[in-house]
This record gives structure tokens, sequence and C-alpha cells, in this order.
């Protein structure tokens, strides 16, 4: 069943689900000492699929949020002498507690896992052209979500950050070649315990639920930092990404038969 | 309310301060001939691996080079007169992997081969190779008149598949000695040095370590790792082997001679190589230019650094009388020890 209800991660329904495709553009900012020392700038462009879900748990207050999204960059050096190419997918799910301040406003909190797999690939370097990015990470996730009225039709705007507090990262040495980890087997701190002091990321999102007929289309603004600084190797992705995409919002109907009607 | 006020507003200065400081960034220098000069010298000095050896064999001193050539900087310089300054200063390293590159000149260090003879002749060359050798993955070779095989590899950037070199020690199988001749090879890939070194092996060896930087420091080294050389699955070498080298042997050729070095049967014959036992890295300028520089130490199986060359078993030159003779000297001594075990 679909309805054209704006309405995300809410209502007291444990069978309500709501899934959003985003397509986005933006502006990226990539800086891995490993590479280059310079900032590169350039396009980003992404898509994100969000499941959200009420669970049974603490009497059905628990929404799940399932996300995936994937995302490829194409930056400058600040000559325009070399480019870089990233590239990336972040798995994150979160349970988050519903609390009801008032009746259009919902605010959710939880703890999240977040897991990151990606590349940055320099046009220009010999023996270190590339580096590989992958990070496990659990942390909090809170939202907010209003829904109003305007030209009557109720639509619905949303806050959301992730903030990782405690996770594992791969990285190499501070010169230390790929040909050494993954030819030789050398192996030498690649795998690293990250905090918010050595890796502040943070993920945010604006979104606004825009009920278009009986469809719902979400806009969006994305905020993503991720960095890190381990083995003497400083890394970073500033994004800002402009999404817009729909929702789709499901209701499960339990079947009212018999098994001997089958 | 005004305390909770108050609460909120350290809240949100505390998280505002968090979030500022959370920035990791990299310190940046101008695009002016003093912050390129600055980037480049300080690019060396966090990366380079080899200060203590350069230290020990020529009394480097990198900060007295810096304040030596800092003097030099002045703001309105012009590009080639900037690039003329940072390629003096990177003389100093007298490392061949260190580079300068920019859209008007590439600045090098080559008098570890200039300074010295050749000792190698294309036209010697291709009158023992004759013209209906065989090429395979870009190891020439042939069997000489005395049944002594040999081969030509001018560099290691060709993948050698295991087909490449069965076909190669197949047609070679019955001679009485092999020639692999590595002269004038200024490297390559450092994988295929190995997968070639694995074909005069019967098991894993250690042919040398290899390190990295751990840190800024000139001194912050990670602890050396073996470099094994495993045994090739196909067709193996087990004959006498003379390693043919010159001071344009250079890089992973330099490798590929540690590496025979720790083989049985196999004697290292000619000149010292040139070195660069350090895999490069590179980094870049504020004004776009590339920096390459050696990243990554290697050490032979006795723990010596590989960076200044290596010292063949048997030294040999080639000789004018025989180059006019049409004879490679070392060609020869090489067929001679192979056949009777006479040292050159």
């Amino acid at each position: 069943m679909h309805n054209a209800s704006p309405a995300q991660d809410t209502g007291p329904m444990t069978r309500l689900r709501t899934h959003a495709t985003l397509f986005g553009v933006g502006y990226h900012n990539l800086l891995d000492t490993y590479l280059s020392p310079s900032e590169y700038t350039g396009t980003t462009v992404r898509i994100l699929r969000e499941h959200n879900r009420h669970t049974r748990l603490m009497k059905g207050n628990i929404a799940m949020q399932n996300s995936l999204q994937g995302n490829l960059a194409y930056c400058n050096s600040p000559t325009e002498d070399a480019k870089d190419i990233a590239g990336g997918v972040d798995w994150t799910i979160a349970w988050r507690y519903q609390w009801s301040p008032r009746t259009n406003l919902k605010v959710l909190a939880g703890p999240m896992a977040a897991a990151h797999l990606g590349f940055v690939y320099n046009t220009r370097n010999g023996n270190n052209p590339a580096q590989a990015r992958a990070a496990v990470d659990i942390g909090l996730s809170a939202a907010a979500i209003c829904d109003f009225r305007l030209l009557n039709r109720t639509w619905s705007a949303r806050y959301q950050i992730e903030v990782p507090l405690i996770g594992l990262m791969f990285s190499p040495n501070y010169t230390q070649s790929y040909y050494e980890i993954f030819s030789l087997g050398h192996y030498d701190h690649n795998v690293c315990v990250t905090n918010p002091v050595q890796a502040f990321n943070l993920n945010q999102m604006l979104s606004l639920d825009l009920p278009v007929g009986t469809h719902v289309v979400r806009v969006g603004y994305q905020c993503g930092i991720r960095q890190s600084h381990v083995n003497h190797l400083k890394t970073h992705d500033w994004t800002h990404t402009f999404l817009v995409g729909y929702v789709k919002t499901f209701q499960l109907v339990k079947p009212r038969y018999r098994t001997s009607e089958l | 309310m005004n305390k909770t006020a108050t609460i909120l507003r350290l809240c949100l200065m505390a998280a505002m301060t968090w979030l500022l400081a959370g920035c990791i960034t990299e310190d940046e220098f101008d695009n002016t001939p003093s912050g390129n000069f600055e980037a480049l010298w300080r690019t060396l000095d966090e990366h380079y691996c080899f200060f203590p050896e350069k230290a020990a064999a020529h009394q480097l001193d990198w900060n007295e080079v810096h304040e030596r050539y800092r003097q030099k900087i002045v703001p309105t310089m012009n590009s080639e007169q900037l690039f003329e300054v940072c390629s003096h200063m990177l003389r100093e390293l007298r490392d061949g992997h260190v580079n300068l590159t920019s859209s008007f000149n590439v600045a090098r260090y080559w008098d570890w081969f200039e300074n010295y003879p050749a000792n190698f002749s294309d036209s010697l060359l291709r009158r023992y190779l004759g013209k209906d050798y065989a090429i395979s993955a870009g190891l020439r070779y042939r069997i000489l008149d005395d049944n002594i095989g040999y081969i030509y590899c001018g560099s290691f950037d060709h993948a050698y598949g295991s087909g490449n070199l069965n076909a190669v020690f197949t047609k070679l199988a019955m001679c009485n000695g092999l020639i692999v001749d590595i002269r004038n090879n200024e490297g390559g890939m450092l994988s295929e040095a190995q997968n070639l070194a694995g074909c005069f092996t019967n098991e894993e060896i250690t042919g040398g370590y290899m390190a990295h930087k751990t840190g800024p420091a000139h001194d912050a080294m990670s602890k050396p790792e073996p470099l094994k050389v495993k045994p090739a699955e196909g067709m193996r070498w087990q004959r006498k082997t003379v390693v043919l080298t010159n001071r344009s042997t250079y890089s992973a050729a330099n490798t590929f001679a540690m590496y025979m070095r720790a083989c049985k049967n196999v004697t290292l014959m000619g000149t010292p190589t040139g070195g660069g036992g350090g895999m490069p890295f590179h980094s870049e300028l504020p004004n776009g230019w590339s920096v390459r520089f050696s990243a990554c130490p290697m050490f032979d199986k006795d723990m010596n650094c590989v960076e200044e060359g290596i010292e063949p078993d048997l030294r040999v030159e080639l000789t004018e009388e025989d180059f006019r003779q049409g004879f490679d000297t070392m060609i020869e001594a090489a067929r001679a020890y192979l056949k009777t075990g006479e040292k050159p």
C-alpha cells in the first residue's frame, strides 16, 4: 500500500515504512597528504537510498534507519595540473528512540553503526598513486522532524546529524607503499583505532518533504565531514551536496485469509 | 530561565570550538618563490628516507642546505630562476630518484652514471644478439656459439607471465651456463625483478629488506621487513649464472642484482651498480611542480643499504681494445667464467 503522506520516521504504527531515493550534486574539498599536501576541489555526485521503519523495541518507540549512499568526485589541484578521482560507499544503520515534545515535532536519538569503503586516485603520482579508504564506526545519530501545514497540505522538515565516536580505519603508514602492504604483506599499524579527536567526522542533513499530487518529493542539503589524522597522514573530505528525490511510504498489511484458502 | 540560557550558550560555544578545532588541514605555503622553496624543502625534510645514509656518505646537513639556498630566493625571481635554485638544492641529496618536474624542465641528478664509464655498447649488444634472437616480455635472448645462454633485460617495465619465463628457460634449458645482462637497465617494477629472480632459486630466500618512514623525523623509520624471493612455479634455472652490471643498472635493476646476490650459483660481474635503493614517491608544490623523492629504503640480505650501489663479485670493465675489435669484454669474461671457472 502506498500513500503520499510526507511523514518520516513517525507514527505509532510499527508497520509503516518509508523509502527515499535521492540524487545529489555538490562541492567536494579533498585532502590526502599521502598523495599531496594540497587541497583538491571539485564536483561530487551522490546517490542516497534511505529506509526508515519502526521496530517493536521499547513499545514501538525505536525507529530504525538504514541508509546506503555512493558518491563519485572529480577534483582539481589548486593549479589544475593534477586531478583526484574519488569514490566511496557509505552504509549506516541507526536505532533511535522517538520523543514527541509537541504534536507536530518529533525528536529521535540513538546509537548508529557505519561502514565506509572508498578510494582516491591521483592522476600524477607514481608509486603512491592512490589511497584506499576503509572504516567502521559506532556513534550517535539524532534527528528532529517537524510537520507543518502550508498551502493546505502537510509538509515535513527534517534535520539529522550523525557523529561517529569510535571506530577502526585502514591507513598505510607515513611513507609505506601499497606494494609493501599488499604484495609483500608488510603490515605496520595499518588498522587504526579512531576517535573524534584524530578522526572528527560529522554528517548533517537538512531535508524538506513536499507533497506533489499523490507523491512526495524530498529536497535536501547534506554537509559531510570525514577526516582523519593517523600515522602522521592527514585526510579530509568536506562535501556540500544538494539532493532531490522521492519518498515512498508503505504500510504492511497482514492478509486476512486462512492457510486452507490458498 | 537565565541559567538555562547560559548553559545552552556555553554548550553551543563548546560545540563550535570543537567543530573549528576539529577541522583537519595541512599547513599551506603561498604560491610565491619563497613559499614554493619552503614547500619543497619541507616535503623532502619530512618524507625523504636517506638523510642518515647521505649524512654518513656525503656529510649532508639538510638544515644547512636550507640556510644556504634560502638566501638565493628573492620575491622578484621568475620561474626559471626559482627552478634553477631548487634543482641545485635537490642535487645536494645525490639521489637519482629525486626529481623536480615543471612544464619546461626536469631537475635531476645523473652523476651516478654520467661520471663513470658506460661499460656498455648498443653496437656490441647487436653483434652478440644478431638478428634472430627471441623476445619474450621484453627479454631478448639467444644461445651463444659456445652453448652459453644470454638474456638481455633492458628494463623491468614489462610484466612477466609464467608463460613468458617458461618459454625463455625452455629454450635455454640445454645451455651450459647463463648470462643475464642488466647493464643500462634503469628499473621498472619491483615485482617483476622479484619474479625474474624467482627463476634462480629452488627455495624461498631473503633477498633483502625494505622499510619506510613512520613520521616526519629523519630517523623515524620502520623495522626493515624481509623481501622474500619465492621460487618460480614453472621452469627454474639450475646451472651457473653470471649477472652483468654497470653504473646504469639502477632502481629495480639494482634490486634485482640484490636478489640475485642472495641466490646460489649466481655471480655478479661488471662494475658497481648505480644504486637507487629507495622506492620513490611523488608530491607537489603550490605552483604545481611535481617532486619525486626516495621514500622506502632497501637493504641487502646483510642489512647494507643499497642506495649507493652494489659491488659486483668480480670486477670487469669494457676495454677500448676489445671494443675496437668488436668484443664485449664483460660478456667474454662471463663466458670464460661459466665455461672454465676462470676469474677475470
